[in-house]
Order: structure tokens, then C-alpha cells, then sequence
């Protein structure tokens, strides 16, 4: 579980970046941070995983303070996915920055090697590429991996769709779903409001270093006042919905509350009405 | 308090010299630091350059790059306490021994380089990147080229440093970590840092070169620059007085 109790964070120590943030979030959660540039959400994950220490209030990773905490000791708890692979990437082989992570904490046993091999049949990498040399898609996959292989019970990612293709982030954000599903905690900042609707189960919106919404994704991103607060858009389905409650007076609620394309095919299709 | 190098907006003195005057003024400053070994002169042109820095008001970041010199220096003198056996004993140790000129050779590296690079470093704070080079491509005739290679270089520095804080953050968030007491473990886990630093290093020297190209680099001249700068009467005195204090180390070291 992780908590934020009334946390103000600065990097230089004079100016706030972060203002009195408070939430809690449960095991098996996905949670979006959705926000401009600036708005605080990368600094949110930075105390998550102790990167950073907040100037006031306390961040709890299961009832244990940060500042109690090494980051390395964190990095057992928390994996972190940079936003820029070519950041972490440092090995020279992907079997070695797979086997990365457990020699950076004294693990690479036998069983560390049979954890790398899975997850390489898993993803299909072959073992004995250059990192760099794969293109933009796979290395984030693979810096996905390399954090994934120690088994975190939370993942962090930053931005992780940013630079890829449709095709790519499909299958990296299809990674982190299933990973969800097996009972991963995972906090994403993402931008692409797209990704945030089809994946994450609850929003947490903010703005200028404070947190101005918190709740399921479908209500946060049809709240008119959190989108303009945040400047942020809603994904389309959920834009359609909205024009539709707006505009067409006893609008059937199944139509007005549909979030995925599929309710809403589903909810027009069964609507009252003429049909052809 | 202002990233390593970057400009610092003023006007103060330094701010409201001519930028190449400003670029000589710093290099006279240091040959007059090497020029003399005399610990009495470098302590009396480590004082100038700090008082130059905090009256300009770089006293934070002068601070700042103090520490950086003196750790570095600090090695230098150790190495030169270690090696060079001069003067009355005072240690002695199994290869020779540690004499009063050792100290005194030790002490003055380290104020020579803090009192020589001060100076250098303040030109960056209180002078725009593209003032240095458009000036220096102007005035002293510099070959844009090698103007542009030089700034280049400078601009490119605190980029890597920030380039390593991510990385090294990046690492730490795996478990690496960089907070060890032990030197030797540390210098090893800061070799896998170099990969992704070369290669991101490697990336915008790429991309900075390729968006010159098509900017046509190749194209610009001397004449190419729209922006005067004229030499004051503030400038001509600075240059005089950064003479006289270089002829002043030729005189000292010169007598001995």
C-alpha cells in the first residue's frame, strides 16, 4: 500500500513543486496520474520510490516512511520504468540487463537465471542482442522487462508510451495489463488520454503541484471542471458520450455513461427508437 | 541558484563587460596564476577572483565550483605531498618523505587552480553562450568553426551532468547503490553509467550536428553576425588592469 500523507516536495529546497498531495493507494490498483507538464506527477513517482524525499509530510510504502528507507531497498518494493529507456538501459547483452537488476542487489543466483530465461521466452528476445541496436519499441519493452523480472509488487512507469508506435504501445501497455491482472500494483503518469481510459481503473489529476481530482477513470475524465483544471482531454468515446448528454435531451443513460467503445455500440444498438 | 555554467541574467561589472574582453581578462588572470609559484601572490589573486565573484553576486555558485576545484586540486596535492620529497622533513614514509616544500608545493596547486579557474568560470555566468561566440568570432577573429566546437563543448556539459543524475537515478531505482562508502565499489558501479551516457552523448552530438548542417553551419562568416560589440572605456581598463597583474607574476616569479 502506499500512502501520501499531506506531502510537500522541492528539489531545491526552496521552491514547492508538490502542495499537501494526500492519497492512498491500495494493492492491485491501477492508478493514472493524468496533468500538464509541470502539474507534479513525475515528482509524485520520485517519492514513491524514494528518489526523492518529501520536504513535509510523509510518503509511506507499507506503513514504512521513505526517508527510512534506502531507494535500493525501495527498488525491491517498487520497479521503475524511466520514460527514456537509452536512461537505463546499461548492459550489453539483453540477457544481461535482464540479470542487471538482481546483481545490483546481490541476487543472481540460480534462480535469478531461470526468472531471465522466462521472461526472455516470455517477450521473445533473443539473449544475445545489443540492446541498442533494437529499435525504440523493444528497448522500452526491455527496460519493461528488466524491471518486471524481479517481480516488483508495484510498477512505476513514467510516461512509458511516449515515442512509440501504436503497434508498440499496444504491447507494452498489454504487459502491464496482464501484470495488473496477476495482482501488480501499477502507477502510471501518461499523457494519452487514450491509454488512461482503456487501462487504468482509477485517476488521480493534477495540476500546478496539487491534486485536483481523484476517482474512477470513467468519472474523472467526463468531469468538466477537473479537464479544464487539468487541461487535459477526454478520450474520444468518453467525448462522444458527453456531446450526446449535452445535446440530446432524455439521452438514454446506458449511451450517456458508456466509456469503451464496445458499451457504447452496445447501448446505441439497444437504445429505443426507429432502427433501419 | 543557476545549473553548472548557465547563464546568470545581471548587471553587474562583469555582466556589462565586453564579452571577448571579458574571455582575455579571465585568460591573463590564469597565465598570471601559472606563471608564479608564489603562494603569497596566488592567495592574494584567490582573494581578487572571490571578491570579484561575490561582488558581482556569483557567491553561491562560486561556492559551488570552489568545492569542485578543491576536490579535485585536493588530489593533485596528495599526489604531490606523496611523490615529491622537499624541504625539512616532517613525515617520513617508505618510498622518501613528506617535506615542509611538499606543503607548500601541495597548497599552492590547490590555490592556484581555485584562483585560476574562478575567473574562467565567471565569464560563463555573466555572459550569454551566443554573446561569447558571435563575439570571439567578431572581435578576435576566432574561426566560427572552432567557436562554435568551443561553446559547444561548454553548452554540452551540464547537459551530461544532467544526463548522469538521470541515469544514476535511473540505476538506484534498480538497486544499485551509488550511496556506498567504499571508493573501489563505487568507481564499479559507475562504469555501467558510461554506456548509456555515451550513447545518449553520442545521440545529440549526432542530432546537434545534423540540425546545424541543415541551419547551413557551413555557410556562416564573420559578417554573418547582426550583433555590435563595442569596447567601452570599462573594458580597456579591465584588459589594463588584468595586464599589470600578469607583467606583476612575470616580475615575482622573475625575481624568485
Amino acid at each position: 500500500m502506499i500512502e501520501f500523507l499531506q506531502v510537500s516536495a522541492s528539489y531545491d529546497g526552496e521552491m514547492a513543486v508538490l502542495h499537501d498531495v494526500s492519497f492512498t493507494i491500495s494493492d492491485g490498483e491501477f492508478v493514472a496520474f493524468v496533468g500538464t507538464n509541470g502539474a507534479g506527477k513525475s515528482t509524485t513517482m520520485r517519492l514513491m520510490n524514494g528518489l526523492l524525499k518529501p520536504t513535509s509530510g510523509e510518503v509511506l510504502i507499507d506503513g514504512v516512511a521513505t526517508t527510512k528507507l534506502k531507494t535500493s531497498e525501495l527498488a525491491r518494493k517498487m520497479g521503475f520504468l524511466f520514460q527514456n529507456p537509452d536512461r537505463q538501459i546499461c548492459c550489453n547483452t539483453v540477457r544481461e540487463e535482464l540479470l542487471f537488476g538482481f546483481q545490483a542487489l546481490g541476487e543472481a543466483d540460480a534462480q535469478a537465471h531461470m526468472r531471465v530465461d522466462e521472461i526472455i521466452a516470455r517477450f521473445g528476445f533473443n539473449p544475445d542482442d545489443e540492446p541498442y541496436l533494437l529499435n525504440r519499441g523493444t528497448r522500452q519493452l526491455l527496460a519493461l522487462a528488466s524491471i518486471i523480472v524481479l517481480e516488483p509488487p508495484v510498477i512505476i512507469l513514467d510516461e512509458p508510451t511516449t515515442g512509440l508506435d501504436y503497434r508498440e504501445c499496444e504491447k507494452v501497455m498489454e504487459v502491464v495489463r496482464e501484470l495488473n491482472e496477476n495482482g501488480t500494483t501499477v502507477v502510471m503518469v501518461c499523457h494519452d488520454m487514450e491509454v488512461v481510459g482503456d487501462f487504468a481503473n482509477r485517476v488521480i489529476a493534477m495540476t500546478q503541484g496539487r491534486k485536483v481530482a481523484d476517482g474512477k477513470t470513467f468519472e474523472v475524465l467526463r468531469d468538466d471542471e477537473v479537464l479544464k483544471a487539468a487541461h487535459i482531454l477526454p478520450p474520444q468515446i468518453t467525448e462522444i458520450s458527453m456531446i450526446l448528454e449535452r445535446d440530446i435531451a432524455q439521452l438514454p443513460e446506458p449511451i450517456a455513461k458508456a466509456h469503451t467503445l464496445e458499451q457504447m455500440v452496445e447501448a446505441v444498438v439497444s437504445a429505443p427508437g426507429k432502427r433501419r | 541558484m543557476a545549473k553548472f555554467l548557465e547563464y546568470i541574467p545581471g548587471n553587474s561589472l562583469l555582466h556589462r563587460l565586453n564579452p571577448s574582453v571579458k574571455l582575455v581578462c579571465a585568460v591573463l588572470f590564469a597565465i598570471a596564476c601559472f606563471v608564479c609559484s608564489n603562494l603569497a601572490f596566488l592567495l592574494l589573486m584567490l582573494a581578487l577572483a572571490l571578491a570579484l565573484a561575490i561582488g558581482c553576486g556569483f557567491a553561491r555558485e562560486t561556492a559551488g565550483l570552489c568545492k569542485a576545484v578543491f576536490a579535485f586540486s585536493l588530489i593533485l596535492a596528495v599526489v604531490i605531498l606523496l611523490t615529491t620529497p622537499y624541504g625539512a622533513v616532517l613525515i617520513t614514509l617508505p618510498w622518501g618523505y613528506i617535506g615542509s616544500g611538499s606543503l607548500l608545493a601541495a597548497l599552492t596547486v590547490i590555490v592556484r587552480l581555485m584562483a585560476a579557474a574562478i575567473p574562467l568560470f565567471l565569464v560563463f555566468y555573466a555572459t550569454k553562450m551566443t554573446d561569447i561566440t558571435n563575439s570571439a568570432v567578431k572581435q578576435l577573429h576566432v574561426p566560427y568553426k572552432y567557436a562554435f566546437t568551443f561553446t559547444s563543448t561548454v553548452h554540452f556539459i551540464p547537459v551530461f551532468m544532467n544526463d548522469m543524475s538521470v541515469i544514476m537515478e535511473a540505476q538506484t531505482a534498480r538497486g544499485v547503490e551509488f550511496d556506498t562508502s567504499n571508493i573501489i565499489k563505487k568507481i564499479r558501479l559507475m562504469v555501467p553509467l558510461c554506456v548509456p551516457l555515451l550513447v545518449s552523448s553520442v545521440r545529440k552530438t549526432n542530432s546537434a550536428a545534423i540540425a546545424a548542417e541543415v541551419r547551413g553551419f557551413n555557410l556562416r562568416t564573420r559578417e554573418s553576425g547582426y550583433k555590435d560589440y563595442p569596447i567601452s572605456s570599462l573594458d580597456v581598463a579591465a584588459l589594463i588592469v588584468c595586464i599589470l597583474i600578469l607583467v606583476a607574476a612575470i616580475v615575482i616569479a622573475s625575481i624568485g
